[in-house]
């Protein structure tokens, strides 16, 4: 199982690591990435299992990072991808849905609704 | 408001002049005959023409040397407690530079410079910065405890693997030799032991918990950042607008300024000044 945590947030980084570590993934088998150009980048030359992305990024924002994702050709294109934002407006929700991502939660989140948001893609 | 020296003058005349009355009081007596019944009712006059006078100045407040006693006494008593709590700071001084700044209104609504500690942006973003890296180090503490706790949930688990060893041992020979009391106690004793690493590991796990907990809640760090960021964004466009709707879109070249314009003040010259400057130069005739 390998997953890919995206936020320009270092803390958010290391307390989303935390909570995939608790899941019982090794800290070697996740990657991290401040932000959307480097997320991307990651994901052309790695293959990961979940992506976590954080939406509001400098260079490239998560909604963009998920576009890039379900693009046509993306290796990632059916890749279970989770947004992990402080946009808590349903519009945003929508927006994010429309984009590609498999489920959205609002921060600040506690672990147990992280692992349930996570559960069913680690089970597969 | 004190009163002015003319006031206070002002009531000085007044009362030479009930003392003048008494002395004219003090004449009538002493002439037989006169029956003087305006006694009170200019004694009362006087003093209602005091109370009048002092009624009649704004901001004077009755605070007679009994009371100012008091209040004297009360000062001294608040500055003692005061002075026995811990952390009183003393700002009367601010107040007084309070009052000292009201008389150079002129500096005192002076912004402060453009320097780069007073760009406000620029203080927010560093604000932002310095609290990320400093949640960044909680974390490392934090990660550390995590990482130490860990090794004494394994270490309890070693300690608790041979304690088990130990009652199975002990079991077998109290149940060999069951006359020998010592195994039995210190079956009982290794048990107590095991409960013991038991205990502490569950202490520990509890800890790991609320480390946990506070991992969670260093989220604000984050959702704090961004609503910085939403002022500080803002604050950019603010400026945009602001500049926009400054900025001169005539093309024109600045104009150099006048420096002293008749009517601005002092600094101008008369034309008495200007002679006199041409006569100190020798310029002229």
């Amino acid at each position: 199982m390998k997953i890919l945590i995206v936020d320009d947030s270092s803390t958010m980084r290391r307390i989303i690591g935390n909570v995939v570590q608790q899941l019982g993934v090794k800290k070697e088998d996740f990657d991290e990435a401040e932000d959307g150009v480097v997320a991307w980048d990651l994901c052309q030359k790695n293959k990961y299992d979940v992506i976590l992305t954080d939406w509001n990024m400098p260079n490239m924002n998560g909604l963009e990072l998920v576009k890039h994702i379900r693009s046509e050709g993306s290796q990632h294109k059916k890749t279970p991808t989770l947004m992990i934002t402080t946009e808590g407006g349903k519009s945003e929700v929508i927006t994010a849905l429309k984009a590609g991502v498999n489920n959205y939660i609002v921060k600040p989140f506690n672990a147990p609704t992280l692992k349930e948001k996570l559960a069913p893609f680690f089970k597969k | 408001m004190s009163m002015t020296q003319e006031e206070i003058e002002a009531l000085m005349n007044d009362t030479a002049v009930d003392a003048e009355e008494n002395n004219v009081d003090d004449i009538l007596a002493d002439i037989d005959g006169i029956v003087d019944d305006s006694d009170d009712e200019t004694n009362d006059e006087s003093e209602l023409n005091v109370d009048d006078i002092l009624a009649g100045i704004d901001g004077i407040v009755d605070d007679s040397d009994e009371e100012e006693t008091e209040d004297n006494t009360t000062e001294v008593n608040m500055d003692d407690i005061l002075a026995g709590i811990d952390g009183i700071v003393d700002d009367e001084p601010e107040t007084s530079s309070e009052l000292d700044s009201q008389t150079t209104t002129e500096e005192a609504i002076l912004p402060p410079s453009t320097s780069k500690e007073h760009k406000i942006v620029n203080q927010l973003n560093e604000v932002a910065e310095d609290t990320e890296e400093k949640a960044s180090q909680i974390f490392d503490v934090l990660s550390y405890i995590l990482d130490e706790n860990e090794k004494v949930i394994k270490s309890n688990d070693v300690s608790r693997e041979f304690i088990d060893s130990q009652i199975e041992l002990l079991e077998k020979l109290s149940s060999k030799f069951p006359n020998i009391d010592i195994f039995q106690e210190n079956i009982k004793k290794a048990n107590e032991a095991k409960e013991l690493t038991i205990q502490t590991t569950d202490i520990v796990n509890e800890e790991n918990n609320k480390i946990f907990e506070a991992m969670e809640i260093m989220q604000y760090h984050d959702i704090n950042r961004q609503k910085i960021e939403r002022v500080m964004s803002v604050i950019k466009k603010l400026t945009q607008y602001l500049n926009g709707i400054f900025e001169d879109g005539s093309n024109k070249p600045e104009v150099q300024v006048a420096k002293h314009i008749s009517g601005d003040g002092s600094e101008t010259v008369n034309e008495e000044d200007i002679d006199n400057l041409i006569s100190e130069f020798n310029i002229g005739n």
